[in-house]
């Protein structure tokens, strides 16, 4: 079996009979989108972190937490470097969520694709108060 | 907070005044004769450039200092002039990751600021407030700037604003609040925004 990895094993070019061999069946080759989705979905599912929605070419879009953030990986062999853009709810303590999430999606990227996640940088776009079921609704002080 | 140049004005105004009063001092004790005794300056009343005064200034190298002299005046007085424009002096994005973090992390003060803004914002009888972050994010200034309609109660505002608003900035940072500023402006307006009211009508199939 093909180890997980991002990059396809090198093809067999032996010609000593094995052709039964487990090198021979073929290869698996992930591309960066696959870590990307990844990434956002486990930012997603596993943590507080959203995207945004709506909007035309990146204008107008607004805040939703039910949103996949934005990932973006710079692989380099078997090594992965991920951006990702956050949305979170506020007030969080944003060092420690965004280290959480950084640990998550680091151990998580790895565990499912087996590319090594060096860094993961996290840009905070943007906070918001509600999870969007009292939005525009004011407070009683 | 807004950076002005007061310092700036202070230090000019303090040697303009000293050469000022340098040259008055001088005057005064050339006029009384003292300082022809003591530096043998010439007499009062007796002419230090004789002959054409015009010939003497027509000098080429005496026209060269005086050109170099007022452009340096000259630069001096619009860099004086252009430190009067107030600096905002906003924060520069916050870095938040730890030292020995695997990746960096980044947040903007106006991604902060338009959160505090919009909980603001949704206090009854605000009408629009203004957020600004400066300093650093271990020790962040903020000022506060909220228009309030008349009928606000200011009081209850700004215990909320004290003891909910700045202290959620505070926990987000993680960090205290080195300085805090709350302008609290009262205008005639009325809010424009309406309440939200769940809708409780049954659905008939």
């Amino acid at each position: 079996m093909n180890p997980p990895g991002a990059h396809a094993q090198p093809l067999d070019t032996r010609k000593d009979g094995d052709a039964g061999g487990i090198d021979s069946r073929g290869q698996t080759v992930l591309a960066d989108k696959v870590i990307e989705k990844i990434a956002s979905q486990v930012a997603s599912d596993e943590s507080a972190a959203g995207g945004a929605s709506g909007g035309f070419l990146g204008i107008g879009a607004h805040a939703d937490l039910s949103v996949r953030p934005k990932a973006s990986v710079d692989l380099s062999g078997n090594i992965a470097t991920l951006s990702v853009e956050v949305g979170m709810l506020y007030p969080v303590p944003l060092r420690q969520a965004t280290e959480n999430l950084r640990q998550r999606i680091r151990a998580r990227v790895t565990e499912l694709t087996g590319v090594e996640v060096r860094h993961v940088d996290i840009k905070v776009c943007w906070l918001t108060n509600t999870d969007g079921e009292s939005r525009g609704k004011r407070k009683l002080l | 907070m807004r950076q002005t140049a007061g310092t700036l004005n202070r230090t000019w105004l303090a040697i303009l005044g000293i050469l000022i009063l340098a040259a008055g001092a001088a005057l005064l004790l050339q006029t009384t004769g003292i300082l022809q005794k003591v530096f043998q300056t010439p007499a009062p009343g007796t002419k230090i450039v004789t002959g054409e005064l015009h010939s003497f200034f027509a000098q080429q190298w005496l026209i060269i200092i005086f050109l170099i002299i007022s452009v340096v005046v000259g630069v001096l007085a619009l860099v004086w002039i252009i430190a009067q424009i107030p600096v905002k002096n906003l924060a520069e994005t916050y870095r938040l990751h730890q030292e020995g973090a695997q990746g960096r992390t980044s947040c903007d003060p106006s991604v902060l600021a338009s959160a505090v803004e919009h909980q603001i914002d949704s206090l009854p009888d605000v009408l629009t407030s203004t957020v600004i972050l400066r300093g650093t994010v271990d020790e962040p200034d903020v000022t506060l700037r909220v228009t309030v309609n008349d009928q606000a109660d200011i009081r209850a505002l700004l215990r909320h604003v004290e003891r909910t608003t700045l202290a959620e900035l505070s926990t987000a940072l993680e960090a205290p609040l080195h300085k805090r500023r709350v302008q609290i402006d009262v205008s005639a307006r009325k809010q424009n925004t309406g309440t939200v009211r769940p809708s409780t009508g049954t659905v008939l199939q």
